[in-house]
C-alpha cells in the first residue's frame, strides 16, 4: 500500500503527516492529530457526526481520504473557539439547550458555521436544510434550530 | 470501519490517468468524490488494489456553455449543480435533482461523474439528464467518444464504460424558450433518502405555447437502470398540453416501469407512484415551460 | 410571587455543554491507554446453528495477535439481565442463536490485525432451522432455541384485576382492535465502545459507553469471578442510550477477558452494523384489545392480549412483557383489566428496553381505540379522556398509586395550546388533527436483581477551602442532563449558587446507582443528592452555630450567604480569621453576612473534611400479585399530545406539521432539560410512527443495518413543537420532581395515528406508517364505507 506525505492546514495550523493511502480524514484527525472532537457515528456518510469543514464546506470526514485533503484547509470543532471564549454558535447551543448527549454537536455546529458564513440571517427552512445531513437522536432538533437562529442574530449584530 | 489496503495514484492529466488505468488493469478503480466508492470499500463489496484519484484532472471540471450545448465536467459536485446559475430555465430540473441528493455533506463531495458511473437504479441525476438528452463524454487511451446517456447504463452498477475509460463529463443541448422540466422524488424521509421512485419530466412547447414539440419522461428505481419512458413520450409529442393529457402520459409511463418488490416497497406501489409522480412532474414542467412557477410538489 | 426556589426550575445551561460544544468532552472511543490492544469479535453468520468446531490456530499465529478467545476458554457462567433468566454467554459455546451472536474474540496490536485474525478463524456450523417469527417459534415441534426453555416461551403473564367478564356484560359499547409494530433500533448516535484494563493486582477498570455502570460492574464481576470491589466501571460521556445500553454487553465482557488474557488494556467498539446486530431495542408487539365503556363513556373494562417477539435472549424482556400490560392501569379509571402476555424466543437479535419500555405500542392501540369509541359515542376525544382521567390520590386497579397526576391539566393545555376546538373535524380532507395521552413510571420500584440494595447513594463533599462542593455519584449522565439536575438539587439544598457545585458521576467507585433507565434518576438519585446535600449543610451549620455560640435553629443558607435569624450576632472574629488565612487574595468576603465559603471553612477547621451522604430506596410499594414489581413506582409522570398532519392522498406520505405537547414532570428541575426530553421523545415517537423498522431477510440477516436505511427522523422531518410543562407537586419526589424522560414518548404514536384517521378516515393497525401502507389503508377506507368518514 502506498504512503503519502500529506500537507494540509488544520484549524489554521499547517501540518504535514505521513499516512497510508487508506487513511480517512476522520482517522487522521482523531488518531494522528488527537482531535477527537470529530466523532464517528457510522463511518458511512449517514449521520454527519464526523462533519468538518473542508475549505469552508461541510463534508463527512469518514468519507474523505486523507490524501484527498492534501493541500486543503480543514476546520474541526477544536478550531472554532477563540481562546477561552466560545464561538457565538457554540454559545447559543450551550445557552438554548441545543446539546444533550453531545455526540452530534461538533458536526451540527460546523454545519451551522458553514451556513452562517454564507447566510447571515437564515430562515428556519434554510437552517433545516443546512443541517439535514446531521442526525440527532436526543433533541428532536427544535432547540438546535433555535440555537442556530439565535447565533445568526448575534453574529449579524456583530456581537461576540 | 476500516478501509482495505490499496495504492493511491493522482495522475496529472486525463491521458496520464487513462494510461495508468490501462496499465493497472481491472484491479484499479477511479475515485472522484468517493461517497459511493468508499462506502463499498468499507463494506468489502469491492477490493481494488489501486485507486486512481481524479482531483488533478482539470479536463473534468467546468460548467461551460457553447454552441447551444452545455458541458458539465465529471468532477462537478452535486452542491455546485444545485446552486449553479447555469442551470436555470429548462435545465432547472437537474439542479432540483442535485439539491435532493443525500445531504449537504454528501453533495459537497458527490460528483455528477460518480453519480452516473455508479449506475444505481435509484440515483438522482440520471433521470433529469436523460430527460435533457445528455450525452456522456468518455475518454480512453485511444481518445474520446460520445455516448447517448440512454445507451450508457447496462444494469445495476453496469455501464458501457471500459476499464481504462474515464468519464470526462456530459453535454446537454440547451433547451430553448418554451422548455420546462421538473424532478420529483419519493422517499420516506425529507432528506438523506434513497428514492423509492423518482421521475423527471421535460417538455418543449411549440411556438404556439400549447402544442408539445418534444417530451421526455425518465424514471428511476423502477427498472435495472434509470430509463426513459417511450410510451409517455409518444403519448405527449404533438399533442396539446393539458391535465388530461398528462394523466394519460403518466399512465403510459407507469406501463413502461418494470419495478420489483423489495424491502423498501412493492412493485405495485412503485408502479402506482410512477403514475402519480409523472403526472405531477409533467404539470410542473408545463408550468415552467409556460413561464409559470411550479406549484405542487 | 417570589420564585419558590433559587436554582430549581431555572434554565441554567448544562454543566457539560461547553465541553461538548468545543469537542473537549471525551466519549469512550476518544480514550486511549498506553499499550492498549484493539479487540474484534467474530460473529455468527447463521441465525441458528450448532457450533461443531472452531479452529483459531491461524488467527493465533498471525503476527501482532495477542489473545484469541472462544467460548471454551471462558468460565461456563451464564448471565443476563434478570437472574431468573440468565441465558447469555459472552461467547457462544455450543450454539449460536442469531446472526451476530458472538463466537470468538481477538485482541491485537491494531484493529486491522484484529480484524484480519477474526477472518482467519474457521468455524464449522451445523445449521438448525431458523425460527424468525413468534408463530414459527411456538409451532409444534419447533426446535428449542434454549434448552432451558422448551417451546421457546421466555415468559408469560396472566393477570386479572376486577371482574372483566362481568364488566363487559354491563358495557354499552365494546370495541376491539389490534396493533403490530416492527422491531426498533435505539439508533443512539454513539456506537458502543469500551476499554478494559487490569492492574497488576488483578483489579479491573472498564471504561464503557453504558447507561448502567452498576449493572455492568455486577455482571462483569460475576462472569469474571471477581468481587464487585475489584471491578470499577467508569462511564465517560455517553452518546445516547435510550435503553439498549442499560445492561452489560458481550463487547464489554469480551474486552475484560481479553485484557485479562493479554495483560494489556483492550479497546473495543461496535460498528454501526454491530449495534443493529446486538439490538436490545424495542420489541415487536402483537397487541389485541377489547375495550368496553358505559353509555356515558365511562371506561369499564379492558381485555388485552399481547405476544412479544423477543429475539434470542431474555435481556429486559421479562420486565417488558409485564410493562406491556401494567402501564395501561393509568392514567384513566379502569376498574376491570385482564392481561395475557407471552414473550417468545426467536432467532433474531434480542430485544430489550427502549424509551417508554414495554408500554408504547400498547398505548398506541389503546389511545387509538379511545378515539374510535369517542366517535361512536359522538363525544370529543379530549372530553372523553377528561371524563375518565384519574386524579392525584387515586389508585389503579393494579395498585399503582397516583401520588400526583396532572393529567387533567395536560389535556386542557394541549387542547388550548393547539387550537383543538377550531380544528378538530373542520380540516379539509388530507389534513388531520389527533391527540392522545400517556403515562409512565418514575423509576422502577425494584432493582433488576432481588435485593434490598439502595437504588442510589450519593456523597456531597464540601471542598476544604469552603469554595464549593462536589457531588459524587454513580449516576449515569447519558445526555439526559442528570449531572446538571443533581448539581441543581445540591445547590438548592445547600443554598449556594449552581456554579459552586461540581459533579463527578458515572463511576462505580463513587457509590451505588442503578443507572439511567426507567426514568429513575431525577427522582431516586435526586432524593439521595438532596439528602446528602442537606446532611452536609447540617454539619456546616452545626459547626458554625457552635463557633458563633448561637443555636443551630437560627442559621440558614441562601444564595451563598448565611442568614442569622433573631437579632445581630458578631461575625467579626470569624471573618477576621478567614481574612488572615487569605492574605493577598483578591476575592475576600465582604458585607454584613457570612458567606457559605466562610461557614464551610470554619466547619472544616473544626472537624475536618465535611462529607454529607444520602441514599434512596423506594418505600414498599403496592401490589401483592405476581408481577406487581413491574409497573409500581414511587411516582408517575403523565402527558398529552396533539399532532397535526397532512397526508398526501395519492402517495400516502404523512407529514407531521405541528405537535403540541404537555407533560407533568412534577417540579421541573431544569426547564430547558424538561423540554429537551419532551422534544427528543416526540422525535423518537415520530420516527417509530412513520419510519423505523429493522428488517430481516429469510435467513435472519438484518437487511438495513445502517442509519441510511434504518430511518430516524432528520431535522427536515421534525415539526415545530410546542412544549408545555405542567408541574404537579409529587410528594414522593425530591422537591416534588418526577419523570419526563420516557413518558413523553407515549402519546406521540397514537396522536399521529388519530390525526391520520382524522385526515383520511383510515384506521391503521400496523406500524410504521409507510406511504405504501397508508395509501393501502386510505383505499380500503374509501371502499369500505363504514371505515370512511365524511369531513365537515
Ligand atoms: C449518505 C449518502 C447518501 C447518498 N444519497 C444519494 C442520493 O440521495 N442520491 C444518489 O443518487 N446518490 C446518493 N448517494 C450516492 C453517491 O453519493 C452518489 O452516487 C455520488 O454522486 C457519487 O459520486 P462520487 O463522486 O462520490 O463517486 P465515487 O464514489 O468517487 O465513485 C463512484 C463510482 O463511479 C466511478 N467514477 C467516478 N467518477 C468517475 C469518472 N469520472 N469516470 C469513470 N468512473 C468514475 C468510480 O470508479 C466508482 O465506481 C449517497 C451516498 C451517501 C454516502
Ligand atoms: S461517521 Fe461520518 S457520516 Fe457518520
Ligand atoms: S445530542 Fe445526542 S445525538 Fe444530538
Amino acid at each position: 500500500m502506498s504512503s503519502h506525505r500529506i500537507r494540509l492546514t488544520v484549524n489554521g495550523v499547517a501540518r504535514e503527516i505521513l499516512a497510508p493511502a487508506n487513511r480517512t480524514l476522520a482517522q487522521l484527525l482523531r488518531e494522528d492529530l488527537g482531535l477527537t472532537g470529530t466523532k464517528q457515528g457510522c463511518g458511512e456518510g449517514d449521520c454527519g457526526s464526523c462533519t468538518v469543514l473542508l475549505d469552508g464546506e461541510p463534508v463527512n470526514s469518514c468519507l474523505v481520504l486523507a490524501v484527498q485533503a492534501h493541500g486543503h484547509e480543514v476546520l474541526t470543532i477544536e478550531g472554532l473557539a477563540q481562546g477561552r471564549e466560545l464561538h457565538p454558535i457554540q454559545q447559543a447551543f450551550v445557552e438554548l439547550g441545543g446539546i444533550q448527549c453531545g455526540f452530534c454537536t461538533p458536526g451540527m455546529i460546523l454545519s451551522a458555521k458553514a451556513l452562517l458564513d454564507k447566510t447571515k440571517r437564515p430562515s428556519q427552512e434554510q437552517i433545516r436544510r443546512a443541517l439535514s445531513g446531521n442526525l440527532c437522536r436526543c433533541t428532536g432538533y427544535q432547540k438546535i434550530v433555535e440555537a442556530v437562529s439565535e447565533a445568526g442574530r448575534r453574529l449579524s449584530r456583530g456581537r461576540r | 470501519m476500516l478501509l482495505p489496503k490499496f495504492d493511491y495514484h493522482q495522475p496529472r492529466d486525463l491521458p496520464a490517468a487513462c494510461g495508468l488505468l490501462a496499465e493497472l488493469g481491472p484491479e484499479a478503480r477511479v475515485i472522484a468524490g468517493g461517497t459511493d466508492l468508499l462506502v463499498n470499500l468499507k463494506h468489502g463489496r469491492i477490493r481494488p488494489k489501486a485507486l486512481v484519484g481524479l482531483e488533478r484532472l482539470e479536463e473534468l471540471t467546468g460548467l461551460d456553455s457553447g454552441r447551444g450545448r452545455l458541458f458539465i465536467g465529471a468532477r462537478t459536485s452535486a452542491a455546485h449543480l444545485a446552486a449553479s446559475r447555469s442551470l436555470g430555465g429548462g435545465l432547472r430540473l437537474l439542479a432540483q435533482a442535485a439539491g435532493q441528493l443525500g445531504s449537504p455533506q454528501v453533495r459537497n463531495r458527490a460528483t455528477i461523474g460518480g453519480n452516473l458511473c455508479t449506475a444505481r437504479p435509484a440515483a438522482e441525476l440520471p433521470p433529469p439528464l436523460l430527460c435533457l438528452d445528455a450525452r456522456a463524454l468518455l475518454a480512453g487511451p485511444q481518445g474520446q467518444r460520445e455516448v447517448a446517456l440512454s445507451a450508457f447504463f447496462k444494469g445495476p452498477g453496469l455501464t458501457v464504460l471500459g476499464p481504462d475509460e474515464i468519464m470526462r463529463g456530459v453535454v446537454i443541448p440547451r433547451p430553448g424558450l418554451g422548455g420546462g422540466g421538473a424532478y420529483l422524488k419519493l422517499g420516506l424521509r425529507r432528506a438523506m433518502e434513497i428514492s423509492l421512485v423518482n421521475v423527471a419530466a421535460f417538455l418543449q412547447l411549440a411556438p404556439d405555447g400549447r402544442t408539445i414539440a418534444q417530451a421526455r419522461v425518465a424514471l428511476g428505481a423502477v427498472a435495472p437502470t434509470p430509463i426513459l419512458s417511450p410510451r409517455a413520450a409518444q403519448a405527449l409529442i404533438g399533442q396539446r398540453a393539458g391535465d388530461k393529457l398528462f394523466a394519460a402520459a403518466a399512465e403510459a409511463a407507469a406501463r413502461d416501469a418494470r419495478p420489483i418488490d423489495d424491502h423498501r416497497g412493492s412493485a405495485a406501489y412503485r408502479r402506482d407512484m410512477v403514475r402519480v409522480l409523472a403526472r405531477r412532474a409533467l404539470e410542473q414542467a408545463w408550468d415552467q415551460a409556460r413561464g409559470r412557477r411550479g406549484g405542487k410538489s | 410571587m417570589a420564585a419558590k426556589y433559587d436554582v430549581l426550575g431555572s434554565r441554567a445551561p448544562r454543566l457539560d455543554a461547553p465541553d461538548k460544544a468545543t469537542g473537549r468532552a471525551r466519549f469512550a472511543d476518544d480514550l486511549n491507554l498506553p499499550g492498549q490492544l484493539y479487540g474484534a469479535l467474530l460473529q455468527s453468520p447463521h441465525a441458528h446453528a450448532r457450533i461443531k468446531r472452531i479452529d483459531v490456530s491461524r488467527a493465533r499465529r498471525l503476527r501482532g495477535v495477542k489473545a484469541v478467545l472462544t467460548g471454551q476458554d471462558l468460565p461456563p457462567i451464564l448471565y443476563g439481565v434478570s437472574p431468573a433468566r440468565y441465558d447469555e454467554e459472552v461467547l457462544a459455546r455450543d450454539k449460536v442463536r442469531h446472526v451476530g451472536d458472538d463466537v470468538a474474540a481477538v485482541a491485537a496490536v491494531d484493529l486491522e490485525t484484529a480484524l484480519e485474525a477474526v477472518g482467519l478463524i474457521q468455524v464449522e456450523y451445523e445449521p438448525l432451522p431458523a425460527l424468525l417469527t413468534a408463530e414459527q417459534a411456538l409451532a409444534e415441534g419447533a426446535p428449542a432455541i434454549h434448552d432451558l426453555f422448551p417451546g421457546n416461551l421466555c415468559a408469560e403473564v396472566h393477570q386479572e384485576f376486577g371482574d372483566v367478564a362481568a364488566a363487559f356484560k354491563q358495557c354499552h359499547l365494546i370495541r376491539s382492535g389490534r396493533m403490530v409494530n416492527k422491531m426498533q433500533d435505539g439508533a443512539f448516535l454513539e456506537p458502543n465502545a469500551c476499554i478494559a484494563e487490569f492492574d497488576r493486582r488483578g483489579n479491573l477498570t472498564l471504561y464503557s459507553s453504558t447507561q448502567a455502570p452498576h449493572y455492568v460492574q455486577r455482571t462483569a464481576a460475576m462472569v469474571l469471578g471477581l468481587n464487585m470491589s475489584q471491578v470499577r466501571v467508569v462511564k465517560p460521556y455517553v452518546g445516547g442510550g435510550f435503553g439498549p445500553k442499560a445492561a452489560a454487553t458481550p463487547l464489554e465482557l469480551a474486552a475484560c477477558f481479553l485484557a485479562r488474557r493479554s495483560g494489556r488494556p483492550v479497546k473495543m467498539g461496535f460498528t454501526r452494523e454491530q449495534v443493529f446486530l446486538f439490538s436490545r431495542a424495542r420489541h415487536q408487539f402483537f397487541h389485541e384489545m377489547k375495550i368496553g365503556v358505559a353509555k356515558d363513556g365511562t371506561f369499564l373494562a379492558l381485555e388485552h392480549r399481547c405476544t412479544l417477539d423477543g429475539g434470542a435472549y431474555s435481556s429486559f424482556g421479562i420486565a417488558t412483557v409485564y410493562y406491556a400490560g401494567s402501564l395501561l392501569g393509568g392514567p384513566y379509571r379502569l376498574p376491570n383489566m385482564r392481561y395475557d402476555g407471552w414473550r417468545v424466543f426467536t432467532n433474531k437479535p434480542a430485544c430489550g428496553a427502549q424509551r417508554g419500555h414495554g408500554g408504547v405500542i400498547a398505548r398506541a392501540l389503546f389511545e387509538q381505540q379511545l378515539d374510535l369509541i369517542a366517535q361512536e359515542l359522538g363525544q370529543d376525544p379530549i372530553a372523553l379522556r377528561l371524563q375518565n382521567t384519574m386524579q392525584a390520590g387515586d389508585v389503579t386497579c393494579n395498585d399503582l398509586n397516583m401520588s400526583s397526576l396532572g393529567m387533567r391539566e395536560c389535556l386542557q393545555a394541549v387542547g388550548d395550546g393547539s387550537g383543538w376546538r377550531g380544528k378538530r373535524g373542520r380540516l379539509p380532507r388530507g389534513k388531520g388533527i389527533g391527540m392522545a395521552s400517556g403515562f409512565f413510571v418514575s423509576g422502577a420500584g425494584y432493582p433488576i436483581y432481588r435485593s434490598e440494595t439502595y437504588h442510589a447513594t450519593v456523597t456531597v463533599k464540601v471542598q476544604e477551602d469552603g469554595g464549593g462542593v462536589k457531588v459524587l455519584t454513580g449516576a449515569a449522565e447519558i445526555g439526559q442532563g442528570s449531572d446538571t439536575a443533581m448539581a441543581m438539587i445540591a445547590a438548592e439544598a445547600l443554598g449556594i449558587p449552581l456554579r459552586d457545585v461540581r459533579v463527578e458521576s458515572g463511576d462505580t467507585d463513587l457509590g451505588v446507582d442503578l443507572g439511567a433507565y426507567s426514568s429513575r434518576t431525577t427522582l431516586m438519585t435526586g432524593h439521595a443528592t438532596k439528602e446528602a446535600a442537606e446532611d452536609a449543610r447540617e454539619q456546616i451549620l452545626q459547626a458554625l452555630a457552635e463557633e458563633l455560640g448561637v443555636v443551630r435553629g437560627r442559621l440558614s443558607i441562601r444564595r451563598g450567604r448565611v442568614k442569622i435569624a433573631g437579632g445581630p450576632v458578631d461575625i467579626g472574629p470569624l471573618r477576621g480569621r478567614y481574612l488572615k488565612e487569605h492574605r493577598g487574595w483578591t476575592d475576600q468576603p465582604t458585607g454584613r453576612e457570612l458567606s457559605f465559603r466562610e461557614a464551610a471553612r470554619v466547619a472544616y477547621l473544626r472537624q475536618g473534611t465535611i462529607v454529607g451522604t444520602g441514599k434512596y430506596k423506594p418505600p414498599p410499594l403496592g401490589g401483592e400479585y405476581k408481577g406487581a414489581a413491574v409497573g409500581t413506582s414511587p411516582a408517575y409522570g403523565c402527558s398529552a399530545q396533539v399532532a397535526e398532519v397532512s397526508v398526501d392522498l395519492e402517495t400516502g406520505q404523512v407529514f407531521v406539521e405541528r405537535i403540541t405537547d404537555a407533560h407533568d414532570c412534577g417540579q421541573a428541575v431544569n426547564r430547558t432539560s424538561v423540554e429537551g426530553q419532551m422534544e427528543g421523545s416526540v422525535s423518537m415517537g415520530l420516527g417509530e410512527a412513520l419510519f423505523e423498522e429493522v428488517k430481516f431477510d429469510s435467513k435472519g440477516r438484518v437487511l438495513n443495518p445502517s442509519l441510511g436505511e434504518y430511518h430516524i427522523p432528520t431535522i427536515m422531518d421534525m415539526p415545530q413543537m410546542k412544549c408545555i410543562v405542567v408541574e404537579s407537586n409529587e410528594p414522593n419526589g425530591p422537591y416534588g420532581a418526577k419523570e419526563v424522560g420516557e413518558g413523553a414518548i407515549m402519546p406521540t404514536i397514537p396522536a399521529i395515528l388519530n390525526a391520520v384517521y382524522d385526515a383520511t378516515g383510515a384506521v391503521i393497525d400496523e406500524l410504521p406508517l409507510t406511504p405504501e401502507r397508508v395509501l393501502a389503508a386510505i383505499k380500503k377506507a374509501g371502499q369500505n364505507k363504514k371505515g370512511g368518514r365524511r369531513k365537515g
